[in-house]
């Protein structure tokens, strides 16, 4: 995992199966730091949780070690990108988000600087672990920051393109990205990705499902099996909740009049609620959302945890139903 | 003959033993966990809740109970072992730990009796026990508050926050406890953002400071017992300690900060442990 990789045209994460975007995100920090010099990564106590040690022995003045001081992290990133380097900062999703958030908002927003922030363990991938490491509402926040583009990819294939994407960008970004186990590989190896353009998983007439993350797969198991049953579903794989796709979304709206959101995230200001606002303004449409409700989680299982709170293929099918019926 | 006061210590021992023995149960069951941080803690927190604190494990919320806050959280199964041998909580509950619903997860929650604070995220503790130990003196009341802070925590900037007010306050009812384990999540914490030199750090902010070992059964209860160390500053003890204390293969080692907890790996570790008796 160095960022001199041999140029097989495959990614080396690809050859495995089982998947972990926050792996596949250290790889990219590996491959866009091997193009381009005054990329450094920042870690906050989290070289491993991205897989870089392999980065910082092969490059350690590539890598800033900030400590457990995710503040601080955030404020350097910031200072860094003034100075015409393109800092990536690594952290857990959790505490990147509310711990430095006024940094996050001032020094890395408003100054508007291009800092790539990963964020891994997002959502309730920590769900053994208590509601302070639980991260429901970070795309909420972030999408509430001017200037930010905020990432949620399905898989590590398109963590990949996300995050080497982010060299396009002039400003900040944050790429929300899974935890210790293996994300299925839900999108194509080549994939054409482009921030802010949906992906359509499936086409369909009756009813759209627009997924983000870790519920892109429960939403293609929903609408494969509502398929056989003769009901045309659209699957988006929003992959960027900002700046949304207004096309893809409007164009479902106006196709199949009906919409399922389904995120990992509270259903207020994320996914959802970005839909919900384009669609209030533009083309109301009868929707349900698929999320966390307004609770802190319980702990458990994350898989028990999702069902718990209907983040699931389960509540998807019902939520579509509903709106069909 | 061995006197009181060896019988004390020699008993202490045995409570800290329990608690390693308890944490390797409550992460075997669960698969993995924190191993390091809470076996670094365990004689600390065995003379805390066995000798120090006064506190009444069937009315957990005594108004007049000594507060404990856990600000390193992520040692809550040594946390869970010490409230589970003193009686705040079921022995039953360290076989729940990261189970689904359990009072249990991975850090202390308010909701689980005994638990004063919700901790996790790191760098919380300090300020959360501030606000307790003025609670105590704005009310005219003299229980006292101690809290327990990871060293690669102390890195967070709010500590350094804390470390000005409790001062500021002159809070001698206050005592922060340091598992000085050298070792962090990725590493020395030498190699990551150094704290040294710390006792003259905590010197300059403030505080009464004093060093000891942080698995020496008798200097933690001579500290403890001398508390508090100044008449009108908050009280430092930077208890130096060994990550994953008592289990050879994983002392001193980063690679179990958190780790993988195979049945396997259990029985050796209990092997090493023993019983005690
Ligand atoms: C704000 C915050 N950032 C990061 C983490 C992730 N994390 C959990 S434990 C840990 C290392 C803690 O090291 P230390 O305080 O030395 O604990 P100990 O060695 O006593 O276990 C980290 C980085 C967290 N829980 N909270």
């Amino acid at each position: 995992m160095t960022g001199a990789k041999p140029d097989t045209g495959r990614p080396e994460w690809d050859v495995k199966s089982e998947d972990q975007s926050r792996l596949a995100f250290g790889l990219a920090v590996g491959e866009l730091a091997r193009r381009d010099d005054k990329v450094v990564a920042i870690s906050a106590d989290t070289i491993d949780l991205f897989g870089l040690r392999g980065f910082l022995e092969a490059s350690p003045h590539r890598l800033i070690e900030a400590g457990i001081a995710e503040q601080s992290a955030m404020g350097m990133a910031s200072g860094l990108a003034t100075t015409g380097m393109r800092p990536i900062l690594c952290g857990y999703a959790p505490f990147i988000t509310t711990r430095s958030l006024e940094q996050l908002r001032n020094d890395v927003a408003y100054a508007n600087q291009r800092v790539v922030i990963g964020a891994a363990c997002g959502g309730i991938v920590l769900a053994m672990a208590g509601g302070t490491h639980h991260a429901v509402e970070d795309l909420a926040i972030m999408r509430n920051m001017p200037n930010m583009t905020v990432i949620v990819p399905a898989d590590a294939r398109q963590t990949w393109h996300a995050a080497l994407a982010t060299e396009q960008l002039d400003g900040p970004s944050y790429i929300r990205l899974g935890g210790k186990f293996a994300e299925p590989p839900v999108t194509e190896i080549a994939a054409d990705f482009q921030i802010g353009k949906a992906e359509q998983m499936r086409p369909g007439g009756d009813i759209t499902v627009i997924a983000c993350g870790c519920m892109v797969p429960p939403a293609i198991a929903a609408a494969d099996a509502l398929t056989g049953e003769g009901i045309g579903v659209r699957i988006l794989n929003m992959h960027t909740i900002k700046p949304l796709d207004r096309e893809a979304v409007l164009a479902a709206a106006a196709d199949t009049g009906a919409i399922v959101t389904a995120e990992e995230h509270r259903t207020s200001g994320g996914l959802g609620g970005a839909v919900a606002e384009l669609l209030a303004r533009e083309q109301p449409t009868a929707m349900r959302m698929v999320g966390m409700p307004d609770e802190f989680a319980i702990v458990g299982p994350t898989a028990r945890v999702r069902e718990h709170y209907g983040m699931s293929q389960q509540a998807i099918d019902t939520a579509c139903r509903e709106l069909l019926a | 003959m061995t006197s009181n006061y060896e019988a004390k210590i020699n008993a202490l021992r045995e409570d800290a033993l329990n608690i390693r023995r308890n944490v390797w149960r409550a992460l075997r069951g669960a698969g993995s966990g924190h191993m390091g941080g809470s076996c670094s803690a365990a004689d600390l927190l065995a003379a805390l809740y066995f000798d120090h604190l006064r506190l009444r494990p069937q009315e957990p919320n005594w108004p007049g109970r000594d507060r404990f806050v856990l600000s390193k959280g992520h040692a809550n199964a040594a946390l869970g072992a010490a409230l589970a041998r003193a009686g705040f909580i079921d022995d039953s509950v360290l076989d729940q730990f990261y189970a689904y619903q359990s009072p249990f997860g991975m850090h202390p929650d308010i909701k689980m009796p005994g638990v004063e604070m919700s901790t996790g995220g790191l760098g919380h503790g300090l300020s959360v026990a501030i606000g307790m130990a003025l609670g105590a003196r704005m009310q005219g009341k003299d229980f006292r508050t101690v809290v327990m802070l990871g060293d690669g925590e102390l890195q967070e900037g709010s500590n350094w926050e804390g470390a000005m007010a409790a001062a500021q306050f002159k809070l001698s009812n206050l005592t922060a406890i340091l598992d000085y384990n050298k070792i962090q999540q990725s590493g020395p914490v030498a190699e990551m953002q150094d704290l040294e030199p710390l006792a003259e750090k905590f010197t300059a902010f403030g505080w009464a400071v004093r060093e000891i070992d942080g698995h020496d059964m008798a200097a933690i209860v001579e500290a403890l017992d001398a508390l508090p160390h100044a008449a009108d500053k908050p009280s430092m003890i930077i208890a130096h300690t060994v990550k994953g204390k008592g289990v050879s293969f994983a002392e001193d080692s980063f690679l179990w900060h958190n780790n993988l907890v195979t049945d396997e790996v259990y029985e050796k570790a209990m092997a090493e442990l023993g019983d005690g008796a």
